[in-house]
């Protein structure tokens, strides 16, 4: 899980946090305590994480500050999630985005995962 | 563009108001039309409104206003050929009653505008959801639905009267000020710019929140004071709203626009009284908690920006219509109090029959400016 995080560093040390669990459209996934969703994604090799709502074209990391919005992404049934910006928690349901962002998806996600809350992007 | 020395009329603003009366008046076949705009067109209250009209009125005339202008802006791009399009999104718009007083006047709307053949329906909250199904039902205790109200692109809108106005040989003049306006023995005789002098005996005013400082160049004092609304815009998302939907003791309007963007706005009467257009973090507080009540999924949504623009207000919110009766060749079609944009093919059509001595195409004779002197005020009960 961890192929793409920097493992040894001449100055700095980065301490193994916990194993966090998540999904990415589905499929299984591991990120640590302290990830983003969108760190978490990168070091699992994702690096799609949504497409343009009319072109269809791939978006993903840019900012990596919460500015941009190449990195919306539907988590927990909730649209428009700055997953740069946002701290991946154990359980969370992150799915690629392909539009503008439906309101409506969030009861149906719900319901049929039971997520008792919302994404938290205040960070 | 060399400014001219003559024109037979002068209309002072360039938004949708003065396009459209711009408009009318060539389409009628008056000549040397000259439109001047000291921005850029749609810069004023045009360009910064809500952008919705409605059928749904309290008061008869503005139903009959309205409904003309609906069915104008239904024609639209055909009528004023305009390669592109004003948007016109006739989805409707759901109207809340936050109580049973304003539940009581929502009945009487509806017999009124069903009388004048405006196909509006008067709903319980539960009803209202089909229609709008992220709308909290016991945040209301009823509601009207006109399918027929609906929204368009003020911008598009005011291009489309320009464009056309100007194939008919206006000429419209943008940032060019009025700086004076001559009058002689009680006639206009001329219009100073800052750009040179246009002798002319006809102006109108369609200046907006500006309306009474271009009123006082001739001498005039019309009654009406500019008041900043403020607006704001979140970040678009797929179709959630449907209708427009607004609330008047519930203080809110609010729209999808096409590109997915929700644009909602609200009133606050302690709001400046002045020319500024500075966004406050009040509102921003009033207007999300307002919304977050009514269509609570609408909480979770990203607000882009905020901006502001002005109200044009009268004594009793509706407009002034007509000649000024100490100037002689005078206009005015301003204090539109907050719907401006909804009416302005009415605007243009009414100005013109005026200027041309023509009869009224709808009454409103009761709108000149000497009713605030008579004391005669127009009272209409639904507006936000």
């Amino acid at each position: 899980m961890d192929d793409q995080r920097i493992e040894s560093h001449p100055i700095l040390q980065f301490e193994k946090s916990a194993v966090l669990s998540f999904t990415f459209d589905g499929q299984p996934m591991q990120g640590r305590e302290g990830d983003t969703v969108a760190s978490a994604l990168f070091a699992n090799g994702v690096q799609v994480f949504g497409r343009h709502f009319k072109t269809k074209r791939a978006r993903g990391f840019y900012c990596a500050i919460g500015n941009c919005s190449s990195c919306l992404m539907v988590v927990n049934g909730k649209s428009n999630v700055r997953t740069c910006t946002t701290y991946l928690e154990e359980g969370m349901v992150v799915e690629t985005q392909e539009d503008r962002g439906n309101l409506l998806r969030k009861r149906q996600v719900g319901q049929a995962l039971d997520v008792s809350k919302g994404a938290s992007d205040d960070v | 563009m060399i400014l001219p020395k003559t024109a037979s009329v002068v209309i002072v603003g360039g938004g949708v108001s003065g396009c459209s009366i711009a408009w009318n008046l060539a389409h009628r076949g008056v000549k040397d039309i000259v439109l001047l705009e000291k921005e850029t067109l749609a810069n004023g209250s045009t360009g910064r409104c809500g952008a919705g009209i409605r059928m749904q009125w309290g008061a008869e005339m503005n139903s009959h206003l309205a409904q003309y202008s609906v069915r104008f802006f239904e024609k639209a791009n055909e009528t004023l050929e305009y390669e592109r399009d004003i948007e016109f999104d006739q989805s409707g718009y759901l109207i809340v009653a936050a109580n049973e007083k304003e539940a009581v006047q929502f009945k009487k709307n509806v017999a009124l505008q069903n009388r004048l053949g405006i196909p509006t329906v008067y709903l319980t909250p539960k009803e209202a959801q089909e229609i709008v199904p992220i709308i909290d039902t016991s945040q209301f205790v009823a509601a009207t639905f006109c399918p027929e109200d609906g929204h368009l692109n003020p911008f598009h809108t005011t291009e489309a009267f320009a464009k056309s106005a100007e194939r008919l040989g206006v000429k419209i003049f943008k940032h060019t000020e009025v700086t004076g306006i001559d009058v002689n023995q009680g006639r206009i005789e001329a219009v100073e710019t800052s750009r040179g002098r246009i002798s002319t005996d006809t102006v109108v005013v369609a200046a907006g929140g500006w309306s009474k400082e271009i009123g006082a160049m001739a001498g005039v004092d019309i009654p009406i004071y500019a008041q900043r609304h403020q607006i704001l815009v979140t970040e678009p998302l797929e179709p959630v709203l449907g209708p427009m939907v607004m609330g008047f003791d519930y203080n809110i309007y609010i729209q999808q626009v096409p590109h997915g963007s929700i644009i909602m706005g609200r009133s606050d009467n302690t709001e400046p009284r002045d020319f500024r257009v500075t966004s406050g973090w009040r509102f921003t507080e009033e207007m999300t908690e307002t919304c977050s009540k009514l269509l609570p999924p609408l909480s979770q949504v990203n607000i882009i920006r905020q901006w502001s623009g002005h109200y044009c207000m009268t004594e009793d919110a509706q407009p002034i219509y007509g000649p000024v009766p100490e100037v002689n060749g005078m206009y005015l079609a301003c204090g539109f109090s907050g719907h401006g944009f909804m009416l302005a093919p009415a605007t243009g059509q009414l100005i013109t029959d005026m200027i041309l001595g023509e009869p009224l195409t709808i009454d409103v004779s009761n709108l000149d400016v000497g009713r605030f002197q008579r004391g005669e005020l127009v009272f209409e009960s639904s507006v936000v």
